[in-house]
């Protein structure tokens, strides 16, 4: 088992300054970002937003118009005949052939890979092993459900054993089960020393795994970190739930609050379940400082604690930001 | 009903497809009439000339219905199937029969329009005189509505059995061969004799509408030693096609039920996990059992070509192995007909059928193993996986074309044994042998490569197999038409030149087939059909290079 947050080897994918024009169409416009090893990045946005685009340039599919991207120092541009042992890479479509048992259909993609023979049937059978798909081996690839095809899919990534693996919407279609078991997948990946990029529309799963998330959209990078960083960067605004002990102690609660948060402390009260509720800019110590004001005013507090904000706010803050984007804020109520 | 019939017409109207094929069909033929309009101002009152085009004319109406009229049907219950949307129709209060109506006179409407685009052209070809109006005109157009009807609905029968829309269009064309070509050969061999034999032969060669077309244009029967006797053709056909539209037609309705849909997917159960007598019985059944586990492609094998071997559902080894196994009886039969029949038939007689039933097989089937190559990919969505794969665009392209020159040359090679005792018969004939296999070598070589290269432009496998069908029938049929049409119109040196196209021609020169004796077509044909594989591979190459080259 690997530490996840080792990165001191730099990062194993880096670009910078990526364009893509296609005509007069800015498809991508001056991308930078950078995974480190055994890490996750989490690569979201709308649709048409840049992601394939920059994946297709990653897996050496596209070449930029201007920029420079290089995974484990391979440049996928100029090289991308060895980008291609570096990478696996599961596009979005499971890419099905008719009549092909999965076995079949792995040793064709380890003999394109130029795995031999020998070696070929004992890491078919390891990455079977892996992705939990030992027992669909002598089924036919177009019978397999949409979740058996994806871990299919992820196995046939890892024949070749690359550094990088590259998913595109993994766990788009699957069942909670499957999307869990997916989930588990992934990390495991990542904790055996791969490095991932993955992208998804279902921003909780991804907000699970991720180490760092990229938002694009129209072709620029808008926020790149970890889900703290990138909501500090925000500067969103907090919510803290206190839950009383005592419902009788509301008032004395709210007249506390609003007195340690002044003009702007906006207090929201709760009586059915006993709760205040404030939205906030302060840091985590001035926070303490509330906390022990609201103690020492003589409400019992039985929990303080700040409301998780997710992937989909940090998203649609984002989108809010940049594009003004009311329309998919409609979308999202 | 009419809400389907509706839907169908204008889906098929609305394609551009559809636009190039009226405007093509109606193009081609006015073109036809102009060509041999008269420009002097003599009249020709025997009625010679137009006799001349209204043949080229019928014939050239019968191939493009032959063509254009189960492309459509053939996709169309498949499509709706595998897109979901049968299920939908199948829950709607319509009728089986509704369906199937609406979708029936849908194609026969675009049929029936494609014909009315060419009665400008046929009433030119009548105004020059010499052709009956009721005997003649009117009775091309009967017949060619009645072969539509015909063609129509075999393919939405064929169709409703298909899995794949590729599937049903090559399964589909096969058949119409079949019905247009193959039901003539009974006839070849029995005609002149008596016996109830002979009589369902006579019948059943009425089944394809080439007899009855040459009747009407009073050509001369094909292939044929004697004259014609029996009752009419035209009459036999007017009967036979429709019972067997409705034969087709009411198989496909009673098919047109929940239990098209209701399949379960496959377990995944190979041979090797079954008991040792299922094992034996399926080893003797298949010789190569396609469900046992198949063993890992070995190092120096091209992958591509090992794939395509495994993936195709036809062309894999069990159906190979029959395959060979029916063209290497089919031209034992041929042989053993000579030694026992040579009083009536001679060596050169029987080589014509062999060429014919070999080319007549690469013909069905080069299309459907070669269209598909690079399309299917595509449609699969397999192509992006193979281009991050470090397999170069000439690796693919040559496991591609292996995996079907392979399945070509095992064709070949079976009807050697026929030939074999065609020499041993007549050992003087070992250079026409050794000539016409170079011959029909090429000539399954062409249709390869034009099929694939055809195929590669296409991002749809039904589409591409459609297409390559159109191309190969185009130049193997096409170059028949105008030999055809030999002496006139079209003068002895035009017929060679085009002749000189079809390698298939070219074998029936050189075994002399009546008709093909007086053109010296080897081996310039070889230089040409060695030339059009060649571009044919060229343009593949370049096309396959551009789909892998990095957007």
């Amino acid at each position: 088992m690997i530490d996840r947050n080792r990165t001191d080897d730099g990062p194993v994918v880096e670009v910078r300054n990526l364009c893509k024009r296609y005509g007069e169409f800015v498809a991508l416009d001056d991308l930078s970002l950078s995974v480190m090893r055994g890490q996750i990045l989490g690569f979201i946005g709308p649709n048409g937003a840049g992601k394939t685009t920059t994946i297709k340039i990653l897996v050496g599919l596209a070449k930029p118009t201007s920029g420079i991207a290089k995974i484990a120092g391979v440049d996928c541009a100029s090289d991308s005949a060895k980008i291609k042992r570096v990478v696996g890479y599961m596009p979005d479509g499971f890419g099905s052939y008719d009549n092909m048992r999965v076995r079949e259909y792995l040793d064709f993609f380890g003999a394109a890979f130029g795995i031999p023979r020998r070696q070929r049937v004992s890491r078919i059978a390891e990455v079977l092993e892996i992705t939990n798909a030992t027992y669909m081996q002598d089924r036919y690839v177009e019978s397999l459900s949409h979740g058996m095809q994806q871990r299919v899919g992820i196995a046939r990534t890892l024949l070749h054993d690359p550094e990088v693996l590259i998913f595109d919407e993994p766990a788009n279609g699957l069942d909670p089960q499957a999307r869990i078991e997916m989930r588990e997948l992934l990390l495991k990946l990542a904790a055996s020393g791969k490095t991932l990029i993955v992208t998804s529309h279902i921003l909780p799963e991804l907000s699970r795994i991720c180490d760092q998330v990229a938002i694009i959209t129209q072709g620029k990078l808008r926020a790149s970190g970890s889900l703290e960083e990138i909501m500090r960067n925000l500067n969103q605004r907090r919510t803290i739930e206190v839950q009383l002990a005592s419902p009788s102690d509301l008032a004395v609660g709210e007249s506390v609050l609003k007195g340690c948060l002044g003009e702007q402390g906006v207090v929201t009260v709760s009586p059915a379940e006993g709760m205040l509720r404030f939205e906030t800019t302060r840091s985590d110590e001035q926070l303490s400082q509330v906390l022990a004001g609201l103690v020492a005013g003589g409400v019992r507090v039985s929990q303080f604690r700040e409301l998780q904000t997710d992937l989909e706010d940090a998203f649609m803050s984002v989108l809010q930001q940049h594009d003004g984007a009311s329309a998919i804020v409609t979308e999202k109520v | 009903m009419l809400a389907i019939l509706r839907r169908e017409l204008i889906a098929i109207l609305r394609t551009r497809k559809a636009f190039a094929l009226q405007l093509g069909v109606a193009i081609c033929f006015v073109l036809l009439i102009a060509l041999r309009w008269p420009t002097d101002g003599r009249v020709d009152l025997s009625g010679e000339r137009s006799g001349q085009v209204f043949r080229l004319f019928s014939y050239g109406l019968l191939a493009a219905v032959a063509l254009l009229a189960p492309v459509f049907p053939a996709t169309s219950i498949v499509m709706e199937r595998r897109r979901g949307t049968l299920a939908l129709l199948l829950n709607s209060p319509l009728k089986a029969w509704a369906i199937y109506g609406g979708k029936w006179l849908g194609v026969f409407g675009f049929i029936a329009l494609l014909l009315v685009l060419t009665l400008p052209a046929a009433a030119a070809c009548y105004a020059m005189g010499g052709i009956s109006l009721s005997g003649q005109l009117l009775a091309v157009y009967g017949l060619l509505l009645v072969a539509a009807v015909l063609f129509i609905s075999l393919g939405l029968l064929v169709s409703s059995l298909a899995h794949s829309a590729d599937g049903a269009v090559r399964v589909t064309y096969g058949c119409v061969l079949a019905l247009a070509v193959l039901t003539l050969a009974p006839y070849f061999f029995l005609q002149g004799s008596a016996g109830l034999s002979a009589q369902a032969a006579g019948w059943l060669r009425c089944v394809s509408p080439i007899p009855a077309m040459m009747e009407i244009v009073g050509h001369g029967d094909i292939g044929s030693e004697t004259a014609w006797k029996g009752p009419s053709a035209v009459a036999r056909f007017m009967i036979l096609a429709p019972l067997l539209a409705i034969a087709f037609a009411t198989f496909t309705i009673s098919r047109l039920r929940y239990h098209l849909l209701d399949r379960s997917r496959s377990q995944g159960l190979v041979t090797d996990n079954r008991s040792f007598g299922a094992r034996t019985a399926r080893r003797a059944m298949f010789i190569v059992d396609p469900n046992r586990r198949s063993r890992n492609i070995g190092d120096w094998v091209n992958p591509v070509m090992a794939k395509e071997f495994r993936t195709r559902r036809f062309g894999r080894s069990h159906w190979m192995l029959r395959l060979i196994g029916i063209c290497a009886i089919l031209s034992l039969f041929l042989a053993f007909t000579v030694t026992t029949g040579t009083v009536r038939w001679d060596l050169e007689t029987v080589g014509g059928p062999l060429v014919l039933l070999q080319v007549g097989l690469m013909v069905v089937f080069m299309p459907s193993l070669a269209a598909g190559l690079i399309s299917s990919e595509q449609e699969n969505h397999a192509w992006p996986l193979l281009r991050t794969s470090p397999l170069s665009g000439g690796k693919i392209v040559r496991g591609k074309l292996l995996s079907a020159l392979w399945t070509m040359l095992l064709m070949l090679l079976a009807t050697l044994p026929g030939y074999i005792v065609m020499i041993y018969i007549q050992p003087t004939l070992w250079l026409q042998v050794v000539r016409a296999f170079v011959c029909l070598f090429l000539a399954g070589l062409m249709a390869l490569m034009i099929s694939a290269m055809v195929g590669s432009w296409f991002r749809r496998t039904a589409a591409a197999t459609t297409a390559a069908y159109v191309v190969v029938l185009g130049v193997f049929g096409g170059t028949l038409l105008v030999w055809l049409a030999r002496d006139a119109p079209f003068g002895f040196k035009t017929v060679e030149n085009a002749l000189k196209l079809n390698p298939m021609a070219a074998a029936l020169s050189v075994f002399n087939v009546p008709g093909f004796r007086n053109y010296q077509l080897v081996p310039i044909s070889w230089w040409v059909a060695g030339l059009v594989a060649i571009v044919c591979f060229l343009v593949m190459r370049f096309r396959v290079q551009t789909l892998t080259r990095p957007e």
